[in-house]
Order: structure tokens, then C-alpha cells, then sequence
């Protein structure tokens, strides 16, 4: 990959996506592998007047190693400096990059699927979740194409391909990035825009498979590409990002589906999941592959089996017309409607959530994609009446 | 991009970084230092050190780039602050802890470019207070170890023949030996005869005669050699260098006089130091001159009040391993075991005794010198007598033509 590519991504990561402010601390959060990609965002965010650039370089390897031989209590223990590292992240107010792109997706596919669904830092993403809920960190997730990551998508190790398709849905091939996510940025902001007039009640699937219905709070409100901290920094938390997202009520979801694309859980590659819901719960859970770890997930708290999102996107998505699945939830998610199990994002929520009914609490946060062609979407609004919102990829509403 | 070397000899390295030098204990928190290009090794050492019961594995991987960016472009105070996260985990170490730290320049001069001074004075001040402090108190068990890199391969060879530093590196930590476990142990014992020779003589002080090198370094009555193998005071055995080939002890920061000449470069962050000579007087490094890095030295003498006093003075003969592959390795941690040599700031205190239990000021008030930075450089070699003077002014030849004189 050219110098250049790799300056437009980390100056897009820095001064849009994070949008760095003067003196602040920077967070990276990154692999090994992405080496290349987070040395250029440290000197971007350097340029940007960071005050400082910690890198977390986690090497799933060395992951590999604790979860084949590691004693029985250490999966589930959160070492109190990593705790105490986040914390100080959420107490100075901190930008956080994290790097996307998994250099070796099937690495544990081998191993007792228990233990990988166990070997967690479950304080460690409480706290994470808790900045993110508080509006204390600007934040944004980017990609890093490496060798296994481009075998798993094309059957062959070529990066530079891969950057390209990456750089497509990130607009780095546009003449001027920043204002073409500026224009993009603001036509999600219309579609929430409409969809938060609309004052849903539920959101309903169906397709092959799937009829599913996902019950909205009065509160709950939909967001789209950009994201505000308590202090109203703007940024935006996916490059790329295609949806427009809401919480929904997790006591109200009813019926079956059936994934659209495969999950990549930890590692683990999770294909053809099926889950049927009632009363909000996750109940059954089928998959051709990963199904372990998947139901590990969903043991890990009480509230793991609820709904924390849904999200709907259209056929217009940079990543859904490159037609390739990325095996990457970051690229995935944005090709197609998706649900999470798991934690709720308080930011698509109006008011406080303390304390309210239906806002799902938990440790993980898992989204897999269900939407598609085949796949209809409709709202459904208080008083019954139904609105189609998705016909065959297409977005029914005016934006 | 190199090829990733022979699986077998990285882990059989990796078992003697975790068995030796460490000696890592069943239950024991594991916390590995180390740079994302080596990541291989470092791989291996959390498979390894898994294997001989570690609680947890806690890998902490650094970016020379990334630290290149932060002295080029960060504001001044950030290069000397800690982030508080680091402090939790030093204690995090100092609760039962290992360390194992893997180092290797894969681009010994990339910080050449930089204005030196910064590149001097960037450190974590807190945390390597805290650190050493830890260390010195015996805390725990620690090794540092380094992973061949084409990189440095490239610098050393001129081309990035990784095979071949491959070899040099594996017959400097013994790895070609059919059993290096018992090698080491061998080793190690001999080192620790050494150390109680040196001990029997109650030297005064030690004296460096060569070309451009007329000095003498007081020693301290509680001043004792080590070498060789350590203990933490749980009785944890470890080796915390591999390799080592060294005896040394801490000197009277006050009573280094005379002149002093590199005989090797030194790689110094980033920087290599090359043609460095030395005044002293009273303790003190008065003149600095140097044929490169120059001003990297100049700025680490000036970090505190005290990193321009010795605290370490260390004797290696011509056996050695590592002086025996001929190579420079721009890297400390095998040209150290080359030959002779000595480090300014602070004082390797687990090589004295009767100083427990002393803050900094009453440490420096007696002698041993407490200071934020510890730089070793190579003042020994064939062409460099060394003597040991007892308190009664007698001389006793330790090293003539890089051979030991005491018996064996």
C-alpha cells in the first residue's frame, strides 16, 4: 500500500472520524499486524496537537496461548492495570482509534469453543461501554487490510487488493474525503432524520426464514453516522459506516432469523446462525458453524441474550456494491440491515437509562446481518399502520 | 519481510528465556515487554511461559515508529511523563510478578535523524523509578533477552543475513548446546566463583589502563561482586540477562578519577554512540566527547543531578561468547558481554550490602549513586590492563590481554 493511501486513511481516522482535539490524549487500539497503518495515525494525531499516542497492540496469538493453557480463572479476570488504563482514557476525556481487520479469523477455531466464548475482560468492556453510554471518549473504529485478512476474503493473500475494495467503501477514492463524508454524514443525518418523525413502535423482517418483529422504545430515537460526546464533539464512530441505527425495547422482540452473512465471533467464523426470540429472549440458537460460541456469549450475563440494536441499510452502501463479504463486522454490518444482541447504546435513547425498562444492559455486544434483498423491512407505528421502509434493498422513505 | 525462522530453535529459545532467565513459578502473573517486530519470539515466550504455569500473560508490545512520532511531534512533558495505567502495573509486577523483556533493534539508527536532546531526555521518569526501585529491592524475577531481526541483521552484516545472526545469538545464549539448561548452570557457577574471588579480595578500587584510558573507580566497603545467576528475596533463582558473561559490583559514586576511552560503540536508543571518551573527577563525568551521539550522551548526563556518577562497574574476559562472535550487535545487552565496561546513573544496588531499607538521598549521602537512566559502554579488550587495588595500596592483575589472572 502507497504512503499516500495509508496518510488519507489516518488523516480521515484523525481529523474526521476521532476528530482529535488539541492536547488530547489518543487511544489505539490496534493488532500487530497493523503496525503500518497505526504508526501513520500516531504521527496524524501527533499533527493534530495529541498530547499523547498510547497503542495497545493486542496479539491474538498470545490470546491463543491463555485460552489453550492458561489456568481455568484467568478467562474471565480483567488485570487491573488494562482497568485502570481505560480508566484514565474516560477520565481525561480521551480520542480513541480503534483498528479493525483480523489478521487470522479462523485462529481459534480449533480450540474448546467454551473456554474462547469465556476469555473475556468483562470490567474491561463495562467500563468501555460506560464511556461510550456517557458521551466521555470521540471515537471511531477504522480498518487495516493485512495478508489473512485478505486470504479469508478473496482465497488469496492480496493486500493491495484489499486496500482497494477498503478504500471504496471509505471513500478514500474520492478527490477530497473529507467532504465526501461530510455530504455522506449528512444524508444518514436526513434518513434519521425521517425515521425519528415517524415515532415507531416496532421494526418487522421478513424473508426467507425470518419473521422477526423488534419492539421500539417511546424513547428510543435513530442515529446515524455521527456521534457527539457529552461535551459536543462531533465525530464518527465507523469508517465506513452505511446505517442508521435505534435501540430497541429488548422485552419486545418476537419471532425467528435467520443471519443473511456470517458472524466472525472472537476468532471464530459463526455461519448460517438461526435464533428464535420470545419475549425478547433468545431461545434457540442453530448454526452450521460456531454455535458454541455464540451460546458461550450468550451465558457470559443475564442480559447477553436480549436485543441491544437494530439497524437498517440499503442497496446504496459502498460495502453491499462491492459485493464482497469482508468476514468483518465493521464492512459487513454495513451492507445490510443487522441486529445485536447484548448491550444497548444509550445514545439512541432520549433521556436518562438508568433504570429504564426494556434499555438492555450487558457485557457483549454482538451484531450479525439479516437484511438483504429477499429480506422486507417495515415500521410499524403506534397506531398500527404500517410503513415500508427497505423494498429489495431500496429505501422506501424520501432522503 | 523475512521468513520466519526455524519453529524449533525459536521455541526452544523461548523455554530458556522462560525456564532460565526468568524461571517463571507456577501462578505467577507473566509481564512481557516487548516491540511489535517481535512478535514471533514473543509468541513463543507466552506459549512457553503458559507451559510453566503462568496465571496470566501480559504482553505489553511497543512501536520504535510510534515513538519516533511522539519525540518528533509530541509536546516536551509528555516525553518524561508515565501514564498512570503504567504505575498499576509496575505494582501489578511487584505482586508476585515475572518480567521478561524481549529487546532487538530492528533499526538501530532510526532515531538518528532527531534532535538528540530529546531523544536523550524521553523516558517514563515515574515508572523507571518505580521500576528500579523494585528491581534493586529484589523484588522479583526478570530477564531480558533479544530476537534477531533482518534489521539489525542489515546493520551488523551489512545485508540481512538473519540466518547467520541467528547462529551468533544462539551460540551466545548457549542454545547450541545439547542440554543448555545444564550449559547455563555450568555457567553461571563459574560466574558465581568469580564473583566470590573478587568478594575474598575486598578491593578498594579497580583500575582501567589502556590507549586513551587512565581510570580508577573506587569501590564501596559494602560494594559486592554478582554475576551469574540471582535471587529474588522470595529465593527465586533467575538469570536477568541472556546473554551474561559478566562480573560486576557497585561502585563509590564519588571516587571515579581519570579518563576513560569506548572501545566499542554503543547503541543508545535509536542512536549510535560512537568514539566516546570520558573525564572524571570526583566521581563526576566532567568532558564528554564523542565521534557520533555525542549530544544523546550529553542530554542522558544531564536527565537528574545524579546520571553523570557510575553505577556500575563490570569485568568480562576474553571466554566470552559474545566478544568470541566478534560482531557488534548494536545492542547493549550482547555488546555489554562482550568485554569490560561500566555504566553511568544509578547504581546496581543489589550488588552491595547493608544499604536496605535507604531512601535516595542517604544512598547517594553514602555513595551508591539512585538516578532515573543506567547506559553501560565497553572499555575493555585485549589492549586494556585491569587491576584490582586492595585498601593496603597493593595491586592485584585481574585481566592482561583480555585473560583472567585469578585462578580457576
Amino acid at each position: 500500500v502507497s504512503d499516500a493511501l495509508l496518510e488519507r486513511y489516518a488523516d480521515l481516522a484523525v481529523r474526521v472520524g476521532a476528530n482529535v482535539q488539541p492536547g488530547q490524549l489518543v487511544e489505539v487500539s490496534a493488532r500487530v499486524e497493523h503496525a503500518p497503518l497505526v504508526r501513520t495515525v500516531a504521527r496524524a494525531a501527533y499533527n493534530a496537537g495529541a498530547s499523547y499516542v498510547d497503542v495497545a497492540y493486542a496479539d491474538q496469538h498470545v490470546r491463543r496461548a491463555m485460552i489453550e493453557r492458561g489456568p481455568d480463572d484467568v478467562l474471565g479476570w480483567t488485570p487491573p492495570w488494562l482497568l485502570e488504563r481505560m480508566r484514565d482514557f474516560g477520565a481525561h476525556k480521551s480520542a480513541a482509534i480503534g483498528i479493525s481487520g483480523d489478521p487470522e479469523p479462523d485462529l481459534l477455531a480449533d480450540l474448546d469453543g467454551a473456554r474462547v466464548g469465556r476469555a473475556r475482560m468483562p470490567e474491561l468492556a463495562d467500563e468501555s461501554m460506560r464511556q461510550v453510554n456517557d458521551g466521555l471518549v470521540n471515537w471511531t473504529v477504522i480498518a487495516c487490510p493485512n495478508e489473512g485478512w485478505a486470504r479469508k476474503v478473496f482465497g488469496e493473500p492480496d493486500v493491495e487488493r484489499l486496500w482497494q475494495e477498503v478504500a471504496f467503501c471509505a471513500r478514500l477514492d474520492e478527490d477530497d474525503p473529507v467532504a465526501a463524508w461530510r455530504d455522506h454524514v449528512e444524508r444518514l443525518d436526513r434518513r434519521t432524520r425521517a425515521l425519528n418523525e415517524l415515532r415507531l413502535d416496532a421494526i418487522r423482517f421478513s424473508g426467507p426464514g425470518t419473521d422477526l418483529t423488534v419492539g421500539l422504545l417511546p424513547a428510543s430515537r435513530w442515529k446515524g453516522a455521527r456521534s457527539f460526546t457529552a461535551d459536543g464533539v462531533a465525530h464518527v464512530p465507523n469508517m465506513p459506516t452505511e446505517e442508521v441505527f435505534t435501540t430497541p425495547d429488548a422485552r419486545r422482540t418476537e419471532g425467528a432469523v435467520r443471519a443473511t452473512r456470517p458472524t466472525v465471533l472472537n476468532g471464530n467464523v459463526v455461519l448460517g446462525l438461526e435464533v428464535r426470540f420470545v419475549e425478547g429472549r433468545i431461545v434457540e440458537v442453530h448454526a452450521e458453524s460456531g454455535a458454541d460460541v455464540v451460546e458461550g456469549q450468550l451465558t457470559t450475563d443475564e442480559r447477553a441474550g436480549y436485543l441491544g440494536e437494530v439497524a437498517l441499510v440499503d442497496g446504496t452502501s459502498r460495502i453491499g456494491r462491492s459485493g464482497l463479504i469482508f468476514y468483518d463486522t465493521l464492512f459487513d454490518e454495513n451492507a445490510a440491515c443487522h441486529i445485536a444482541y447484548g448491550a444497548a447504546y444509550a445514545e439512541t435513547v432520549e433521556g436518562e437509562t438508568a433504570g429504564l425498562e426494556g434499555f438492555n444492559e450487558s457485557t457483549v455486544h454482538n451484531d450479525f446481518m439479516i437484511g438483504g434483498p429477499q429480506v422486507q423491512v417495515d415500521g410499524i407505528r403506534r397506531d398500527g399502520r404500517v410503513v415500508q421502509l427497505l423494498r429489495e434493498d431500496v429505501w422506501q422513505l424520501p432522503s | 519481510v523475512s521468513r520466519a525462522p526455524d519453529i524449533t530453535r525459536v521455541d526452544r529459545y523461548a523455554d530458556l528465556i522462560v525456564r532460565v532467565g526468568a524461571n517463571v513459578q507456577p501462578g505467577q502473573n507473566v509481564f512481557v515487554t516487548s516491540s511489535v517486530e517481535h512478535a514471533s519470539l514473543t509468541r513463543a515466550v507466552a506459549r512457553s511461559a503458559y507451559e510453566a504455569g503462568a496465571h496470566y500473560v501480559d504482553v505489553n508490545y511497543t512501536d520504535p515508529y510510534v515513538r519516533k512520532a511522539m519525540i518528533e511531534l509530541a509536546p516536551d512533558e509528555t516525553l518524561t511523563a508515565t501514564p498512570g495505567w503504567m504505575l498499576e502495573r509496575v505494582a501489578g509486577i511487584r505482586d508476585g510478578g515475572a518480567v521478561i523483556g524481549i529487546l532487538g533493534e530492528p533499526e538501530p539508527e532510526l532515531m538518528a535523524d532527531l534532535d538528540q536532546e530529546r531523544v536523550g531526555s524521553t523516558r517514563m521518569a515515574e515508572y523507571g523509578r518505580r521500576y528500579l526501585a523494585a528491581v534493586n529491592a529484589g523484588e522479583f524475577n526478570w530477564t531480558l533477552a533479544a530476537n534477531p531481526t533482518a534489521g539489525q541483521a542489515e546493520a551488523i552484516f551489512g545485508e540481512p543475513d538473519l540466518e547467520r545472526l541467528w547462529e551468533a545469538v544462539a551460540r551466545s545464549v548457549r542454545l547450541d548446546a545439547d542440554d543448555p539448561v545444564a550449559a547455563w548452570r555450568e555457567h553461571t557457577t563459574r560466574l558465581k566463583a568469580r564473583t566470590e574471588q573478587l568478594d575474598e579480595l575486598s578491593l578498594d578500587a579497580v583500575q582501567f589502563r589502556g590507549p586513551g584510558t587512565d581510570l580508577t573507580i573506587g569501590l564501596l566497603g559494602e560494594s559486592r561482586w554478582r554475576g551469574g545467576a540471582n535471587r529474588t528475596t522470595d529465593g527465586i533463582e533467575f538469570v536477568a540477562n541472556l546473554p551474561t558473561e559478566e562480573v560486576f559490583t557497585l561502585p563509590d559514586r564519588r571516587r571515579t578519577e581519570g579518563t576513560v576511552r569506548s572501545t566499542q560503540a554503543l547503541a543508545l536508543g535509536g542512536t549510535v554512540v560512537r568514539g566516546l571518551e570520558l573525564r572524571f573527577e570526583s566521581g563526576r563525568v566532567i568532558e564528554v566527547h564523542a565521534d557520533a551521539g555525542e549530544d544523546a550522551v550529553k542530554a542522558q548526563l544531564a536527565a537528574d543531578d545524579s546520571a553523570a556518577f557510575l553505577g556500575e562497574v563490570a569485568l568480562v574476559d576474553g571466554t566470552s561468547r559474545v566478544g568470541q562472535t566478534g560482531l557488534f550487535f548494536y545492542d547493549t545487552l550482547f555488546d555489554e558481554n562482550a568485554t569490560c565496561h561500566i555504566a553511568y546513573g544509578t547504581g546496581i544496588l543489589f550488588a552491595s550490602e547493608g544499604f536496605d531499607g535507604l531512601g535516595p538521598d542517604e544512598l547517594r549521602e553514602r555513595g551508591a549513586n539512585v538516578s532515573a537512566v543506567h547506559t553501560d559502554f565497553m572499555i575493555g579488550g585485549p589492549q586494556v590492563e585491569v587491576d584490582g587495588l586492595r585498601g593496603d595500596g597493593t595491586a592485584v592483575p585481574l585481566l592482561r590481554d583480555d585473560v583472567w589472572q585469578l585462578d580457576e
